[in-house]
């Protein structure tokens, strides 16, 4: 399918706060969302609609976007809210945009760690006809993901303690003042859901991203700098019970990257991408993803960490920004792989950076065991005018 | 015009204030059926599914549109929720209409379904929207929110108690025409007038039920539905627009929203019509479904939407003018004053208006119905979304 | 076979940074029974309560100002329905233009007699003067409901 027009990723912030933030929910709405504004070059006025997410349970607000609309400029405007992902947000801003009824959209997603138990907050999840009264809050899924993973995979703890260490490096560049564990790898300590142990995952933080998305209209008419071209969108969802799943494989994901990758005409993953952000809320979840994006099969695993192609010297480097395992606000980590993926092409990423980025992916998942994967490809050449 | 997107299949649960025979899933899967054998398509033919879910806590089960998913089919497939609130059933219809509007989608799917009846006390949940630092810790439920709309509407323009009555007496009578409404028994003014007050001035029959059930819709691009020669009413006009967050901030003389109206809704419509062509709504619209929990919102709902001068509403309603058989109905179905699913009312609205279009609206349908209008309020009377359905 | 139902209850803790705007207004209430908003400087509207921003200009605001003791009731409603977790019916409530602010402030109506709706809600009407009343400092813990409003003779 063409969009009618092509969306572009024209700006953007992000603000993560690992401690006490001194300030409530709203003021850091604020101020991310003024970040990103005038970091597009732009100024409110300009902004047609505006697409949010967050999660109730997690922010202890029911309907979390009426206390976000005002601070992010949504009175006397057009505001959505997908609560099933912030990645849902950019996905619904793009569509809006590429629709043409809009030239501007701001897309938001935010996780504060206000919460006395994320783990708490998110076993409201499981149904309360069969599962509720499991312990099933989302690193169980994911360590019930790892495990089934662990069934046809061998050396998975030593597949896992290379990409741990992989991106653990990487946000020791990518944002040294916040990134867990940058000073080294810890080993062995405790399993937190067998085969999780507490290393394995970051430590949740406050966090808030906001992305400003511009029409190819909009970009031109006012000489925007810089824009990053979404050239394929795809999102899929893995059924509602873990039973009805094998947990081994996320066919989702693999639904997902074909509707995204046959839109941006992309055939050889590895060899067309510069960078890629992929889901790591554990490390297993970035093995499942690298098989799911076709970007390598569990089979290629070892030698390709082995060689390090994912590495940041690599010809793909996954994570640059450490990803979720050093950086963990956990409802805004999708979100957050887009934007990583942006301020790549947008030669923004600080010391991260990868020179001459021009094409990059970002995996997306949310939910339970992944349940959700949205995958998004994007070029800062406008495709169809420069080759 | 070859760019237009259509409704091709509705269904609507028949809404009751228990439905103790179906789970949260099972009952979105019966509006999902419904409007599959509606426009006779099979799972295989829907490419993106939009899930219509308001608050998390009103049903119980934290991102319960996960739960939902195999209810909808959307294994596989593009699926993401909305929440607006109250406005939430609307604005999956409009995040669905982008679907198709962009150029990524030809058939997308949007569904939902709530059992309020389940949940212990709604205006507990309903609570929890409010900031927890400065509005929470008032005694503030959306009875009281909008008590106090009432309050700032018969101080601006004089609107009696009886006014409010005949909203609800009128909208009885509508939805004892249609099978699908929750409160069905028609009442008389000096029944509404009896009954007890939940929050001055609103009383228990100025109020809307409790309901369950579910609602489902299929949008299509008009390219898909000319190639496969399927039935078609069709979107013209989509719209959203909000207000402050706190109530406090639309009471005074500066404000730019005042409590009493629907400013917002007012510029939702604006945007609705200007896509649709509509310069003339209280000449140019047949029918309309209008959002109206309580029975003093709609009047202005109606004002909002066009179809009367501020504070011009109660007498014109007295004079029978909103009425099914005269000059413009607004509710034939009832409305929500008689039938409230939180996370699928704003999606009847549309569902209905696009029946009335259609000419299927049965023994509430409004004779030669072409061009309706629909809205959704969502939040703390926050959110509004609106579309324009013609034939 | 009988159709079952399931209680469940949701109970969750959450600490909500109240920010430097909102803990300075109640650190004035509870210490000096005082009521202050914020002004903004792009259009001079005076935020009660104080916001760091706002949402109609998205400027930040810049000045504290006191508002009130009077003021003018906006809207007031008298709950009669018993409602989990809110108090005991009947009571009033409802929001009041402080005087010197732009917007208007939540509180208790204290001091009416509510057991006749109509005559209670015509000593309520929208326009009539309260003052601002606090509870005394030993029982301020520095909350919106430190303080209520009666009508003024």
């Amino acid at each position: 399918m063409a969009y009618r027009t092509r969306p572009a990723v024209v700006g953007g912030a992000t603000t993560l706060i690992p401690n006490s933030t001194g300030k409530s929910l709203e003021e850091l709405l604020y101020d991310v969302a003024q970040k990103a504004v005038a970091s597009a070059g732009i100024t409110y006025d300009d902004i047609d609609g505006i697409v949010v997410a967050a999660n109730d349970q997690y922010d202890g607000r029911a309907i979390s976007v009426m206390a976000a609309s005002g601070p992010v400029g949504g009175v006397d405007r057009d505001i959505l809210c997908t609560p099933s992902a912030g990645e849902h947000a950019f996905v619904t801003g793009a569509l809006r945009v590429a629709s043409k009824l809009f030239d501007t959209q701001l897309v938001l997603a935010w996780s504060p760690a206000e919460v006395s138990s994320f783990s708490e907050a998110q076993r409201l999840a499981a149904d309360p006809y069969y599962h509720r009264r499991l312990p099933l809050d989302e690193l169980s899924s994911h360590a019930l993901q790892a495990s089934a993973l662990g069934a046809s995979v061998e050396n998975l703890a030593d597949l896992s303690h290379s990409v741990l260490t992989k991106n653990r490096a990487n946000g020791a560049v990518a944002y040294p003042d916040i990134a867990a564990y940058s000073s080294g790898v810890p080993r062995g300590d405790h399993p937190v859901r067998w085969p999780i142990f507490s290393d394995m995952i970051a430590p949740p933080i406050t966090g808030l991203v906001a992305m400003v998305l511009a029409g190819e209209d909009f970009v031109a008419d006012r000489g925007l700098a810089r824009p990053v071209w979404i050239e394929g969108m795809g999102w899929a969802t893995e059924p509602s019970f873990l039973g009805d799943r094998n947990l081994g494989g996320l066919p989702s994901l693999e639904a997902a990257a074909a509707q995204a990758f046959a839109e941006a005409g992309v055939s050889d993953p590895v060899g067309e991408f510069d960078v890629a952000e992929l889901a790591d809320a554990t490390p297993h979840q970035e093995l499942l993803s690298y098989e799911g994006l076709s970007l390598c099969r569990r089979d290629g695993w070892e030698a390709a960490l082995g060689d390090g192609t994912f590495h940041a010297d690599g010809r793909l480097p996954v994570n640059l920004s450490g990803g979720a395992l050093s950086v963990n606000p956990i409802f805004c980590t999708g979100l957050m792989r887009i934007s990583e993926v942006a301020r790549q092409l947008r030669g923004e990423a600080g010391a991260a950076q990868k020179e001459g980025a021009a094409r990059g992916v970002a995996h997306a998942a949310s939910g339970i065991a992944m349940q959700y994967n949205t995958v998004i490809v994007m070029n800062n050449q406008q495709p169809g005018t420069v080759q | 015009m070859s760019d237009r997107i259509g409704i091709i299949g509705i269904g609507q649960s028949a809404f009751k204030s228990r439905r103790e025979d179906s789970n949260y899933p099972e009952l979105v899967r019966e509006a999902v059926a419904l409007a599959m054998q509606d426009c006779g398509l099979g799972f295989d033919d829907i490419e993106a599914v939009v899930y219509s879910l308001s608050p998390d806590a009103m049903v119980g089960i934290g991102n319960a549109e996960r739960l939902g998913v195999d209810a909808v089919g959307a294994k596989n497939k593009r699926f993401l929720r909305i929440n607006t609130g109250g406005s939430t059933g609307i604005s999956s219809v409009a995040a669905a209409y982008f679907h198709v509007a962009s150029g990524a989608c030809d058939v997308v799917l949007t569904a939902g379904a709530d059992k309020v009846g389940e949940c212990g006390d709604s205006q507990t949940v309903l609570n929890k929207i409010w900031d927890p630092i400065y509005e929470r810790p008032l005694p503030l439920g959306t009875i009281s929110m909008l008590a106090m709309s009432a309050v700032r509407y018969m101080h601006k323009y004089g609107m009696s108690e009886e006014d409010m009555a005949r909203v609800t007496v009128k909208n009885r009578r509508h939805a004892s025409k249609n099978p699908n409404a929750h409160l069905r028994k028609e009442c008389t003014a000096e029944e509404v007038l009896n009954s007890r007050y939940l929050c001055w001035p609103i009383k228990l029959y100025d109020a809307c039920p409790q309901s369950s059930g579910g609602c489902a819709m299929i949008l299509a691009s008009e390219r898909y539905i000319r190639e496969h020669g399927l039935d078609a009413v069709w979107i013209t006009g989509v719209g959203h627009c909000s207000e402050n967050y706190y109530l406090g901030d639309r009471m005074s003389d500066t404000a730019r929203a005042d409590h009493a109206d629907a400013f917002a809704l007012k510029n939702s419509f604006a945007r609705a019509y200007k896509q649709a062509g509509i310069t003339d709504p209280g000449t140019q619209v047949d029918v309309a479904e209008l959002y109206a929990p309580f029975s003093n919102t709609e009047f202005h709902a109606i004002e909002a939407a066009g179809l009367a001068e501020l504070g011009a509403s109660p007498a014109m309603l007295r004079e029978g003018q909103f009425d099914l058989g005269g000059r413009i109905p607004v509710n034939p179905s009832g409305g929500v004053l008689c039938t409230n699913a939180i996370a699928v009312t704003a999606m009847v609205r549309v569902a209905e208006t696009a029946l009335q279009v259609w000419g299927r609206a049965g023994d509430h349908q409004v004779k030669g119905a072409r061009r309706g209008i629909a809205s959704g309020n969502g939040g703390d009377h926050q959110f509004f979304g609106t579309m324009v359905i013609e034939a | 076979m009988e159709l079952m139902t399931r209680k469940e209850v949701w109970n969750i803790t959450y600490n909500h940074a109240l920010g430097k705007t909102a803990s300075e207004f109640f650190t004035q209430i509870k210490e000096s029974a005082r009521i202050l908003g914020r002004r903004c400087p792009s259009d001079g509207r005076v935020l009660v309560p104080p916001r760091a921003f706002s949402d109609e200009s998205l400027e930040a605001t810049d000045e504290w100002v006191e508002v009130g003791p009077g003021g003018r009731i906006e809207a007031f409603t008298i709950t009669y329905e018993p409602f989990q977790n809110l108090p005991e019916p009947p009571y009033a409530f409802g929001y009041v233009l402080l005087d010197g602010a732009s917007t208007a402030i939540g509180g208790y109506f204290k001091g009416i007699d509510l057991s006749d709706p109509a005559r209670a809600a015509e000593k309520l009407v929208v326009g009539t003067r309260v003052k601002t009343c606090f509870a005394e400092e030993k029982d301020r813990i520095g909350d919106v409901l430190d303080f209520w409003f009666e009508v003024q003779d």
